[in-house]
């Protein structure tokens, strides 16, 4: 009795030690907040001087992953060298300033940052931010993809497919409060606060292109912006596998898309004859506001009305390659951005961008000014 | 002589199906065979696309072992850049790790009323999966040093070396403390004191358990780095090019990296079979 007593008292003591250890480990510092608002954010420095400075103590984050480039455009524009650290997906590492300039979304992150519903920093105002788009180092993000043999045959799918995706995004520009609400009851990632500022900021990239003009057109292919694009990807994705990497460096716009559906979307007036009825997109992501152009299609029935039985929206995230699962048929679209498409297809992959719904980037480099 | 002779016509002849069988020396070498012939018909089917359609894929997402080599050797100079950074982990990880779980046997064989408990505790970190680890000593280790490579590393080491220590220290204690009756007895008998029984019983019997223990942690701390890279803050390692390879769609380009970290664990494995048939020959 005695022995078993004293065994527990034990065990019971280092589990408890060991628990607290591993508890101690997911609370933030307060204490680093209160002193960052204080602090000096009356320098100003011109974005380049922040760069280099991050550079040179080599504390630029970014997620890596296919996200990088416009990191490293961004570096090389400014004769740095090109390391980053890697970004979890979480800010802490801005937050606990172990990286100075931490890459965020505008619709995601930044938001994080910024606002202090639950999982925000709660930083407001204090922090600023660089613009991929002013730096001119802008790449092209989320788009619609399928394979060219499925286009192919299922030209009049693919159309109508278009068609309704895009009637859902013009309706969640107009409406984003109300996309946000029809995100988050079909199964959101996030909260619904943060919801709402996802469809806000989403909006914005939706209707607006790189040089802040609005644009008109949802969906539309701009040339100039996809062969941006390509450029930088070519000068800074580089494929280890030497032929797919040749194939690579000498894609043009041609092989990557065709706008051939999306202007018949555009011309058509809504009756389609499609060849399969039931079909499924592949998101680049977890089901979140960045996708609720999709979302809002569903929940209005545009699929319906253009005679879709069923339209499975498939959730990704974390590793999910969409690439892959639309290219081996698991999925009939994706979404995806165009330097992760024009790889795929350079390593013996048959993909072709069908619309671009992002026409500008959403990536920013976010810094707190008194750091600098 | 006579009697011999006898029992060889009175015993059954033997086929030869079964002399083959019965011979030591090719008992030995079918250890050897079998392996290597199911490897080339593995290889044999890769190569000729059945297993492709087998498993309903194309050579894009399973290339051909070819491509996969030619790769490898365009590339070679990367993979051993990553394959160091991955075996340096790996190591440091296993060597920590396995003195900090020896030591932890040990104590709890002197004192094992108070130590009992801890090494369920140990046991308990074992099985907390490496992804959810990892992330973790990311974020405890960002004071450790200003050079993200450095404490990047030093998180990714901590990793193995908690994975490492619980599997050293449950098969030491066991190796320790589970002796033959009778030697402990012996020991009483010449009443030695608790150290001398320590270094002269308990120690030596340990060692195939030590073995024991590194043939399963061995692998382990391979695998246990390669998935802390992926969370690591630093890029760099086997498992991170595979990530972002896979990520690009660059599957012949993921599968050189996976082949070699095959090849780190299998290289592994055959230098502690080495060092162990040199350890345990007395056991023998």
């Amino acid at each position: 009795m005695k022995e078993r007593t004293r065994r527990l008292v034990t065990t019971t003591a280092i589990a408890s030690v060991a628990i607290g250890l591993l508890s101690g480990c997911g609370g933030k510092q307060e204490t680093g907040n209160s002193e960052s608002a204080g602090g000096t954010s009356t320098s100003e420095l011109s974005a380049a001087d922040i760069i280099k400075k991050a550079a040179e103590s080599g504390q630029v984050g970014n997620w890596g992953l296919g996200n990088e480039y416009e990191v490293l455009a961004l570096l090389s524009k400014y004769e740095l060298p090109t390391s980053y650290l890697s970004q979890d997906f979480t800010m802490d590492g801005f937050d606990d300033n172990s990286i100075l300039l931490a890459s965020a979304m505008t619709y995601n992150e930044l938001g994080l940052v910024k606002n202090s519903y639950d999982g925000g920093y709660g930083y407001g105002d204090s922090v600023a931010y660089i613009d991929m788009n002013d730096e001119g180092v802008a790449m092209l993000e989320d788009n619609i993809f399928c394979t060219k043999s499925f286009a192919k045959e299922n030209p009049e799918t693919v159309a109508a497919f278009l068609y309704a995706s895009l009637k859902g995004w013009e309706y969640a520009v107009e409406h984003p409060e109300e996309a946000a609400e029809i995100c988050y009851e079909y199964g959101s990632s996030v909260s619904p606060e943060h919801q709402a500022y996802m469809a806000e900021e989403v909006a914005k990239l939706v209707s607006t292109d790189m040089s802040g003009a609005t644009v008109t057109e949802i969906g539309f292919m701009d040339d100039s912006a996809m062969e941006q694009t390509l450029n930088i990807a070519k000068q800074y994705v580089t494929l280890d596998d030497a032929t797919a990497n040749k194939a690579f460096q000498s894609l043009t716009l041609d092989d990557i898309r065709d706008a051939s559906y999306y202007e018949a979307a555009k011309a058509s007036d809504g009756k389609f004859d499609i060849e399969k009825k039931s079909v499924s997109i592949q998101l680049k992501w977890l089901p979140d506001a960045q996708f609720m152009g999709y979302y809002v299609a569903l929940d209005k029935g545009y699929y319906k009305e253009v005679g879709f039985e069923k339209v499975d929206i498939v959730s990704g995230g974390g590793d999910i390659a969409e690439t892959t699962a639309v290219n081996n048929g698991t999925v009939d679209f994706g979404v995806t951005w165009e330097t992760n498409l024009a790889s795929a297809d350079a390593s013996g992959m048959d993909l072709v961008e069908i619309a671009q719904i992002f026409q500008r980037s959403g990536l920013v480099l976010v810094y707190k000014p008194e750091n600098f | 002589m006579e009697y011999e002779v006898k029992l060889k016509k009175v015993g059954r002849k033997k086929t030869l199906r079964q002399r083959i069988k019965e011979n030591k020396s090719w008992q030995n070498l079918s250890t050897f065979i079998w392996p290597l012939v199911f490897g080339l018909i593995m290889i044999g089917l890769w190569q000729k696309e059945v297993l492709h359609s087998w498993f309903h894929t194309d050579t894009f997402t399973l290339p051909l072992l070819n491509k996969i080599g030619g790769i490898m050797g365009d590339i070679h100079e990367k993979l051993l850049e990553n394959t160091i950074s991955t075996v340096q982990v790996a190591f440091w990880g296993l060597l920590i790790g396995s003195l900090l779980g020896y030591l932890i046997a040990v104590f709890v064989a002197i004192f094992p009323k108070v130590g009992k408990g801890g090494l369920s505790v140990i046991g308990a970190f074992a099985s907390v999966p490496v992804v959810a680890m990892a992330p973790v000593f990311n974020n405890w280790t960002k004071d450790v040093s200003t050079d993200a490579g450095f404490r990047s590393m030093v998180s990714k080491i901590i990793v193995v070396t908690l994975i490492c220590a619980a599997d050293m220290g449950l098969n030491a204690y066991r190796g320790l403390t589970e002796i033959k009756p009778y030697s402990e007895d012996l020991m009483a008998i010449y009443a030695a004191p608790k150290r001398v029984t320590l270094w002269k019983l308990r120690l030596p019997n340990s060692v195939p358990y030590v073995f024991t223990a590194l043939k399963v942690s061995v692998p382990a701390s391979i695998m246990t780095a390669i998935v802390s890279e992926y969370f690591a803050e630093y890029i760099t390692g086997v498992g991170r090019q595979i990530r972002e390879n896979i990520v690009l769609a660059q599957y012949s380009t993921a599968w050189a990296y996976i082949a070699t970290a095959c090849l780190i664990g299998v290289v592994a494995y055959i230098i502690l079979m080495v060092l162990q048939s040199i350890c345990l020959k007395r056991y023998h």
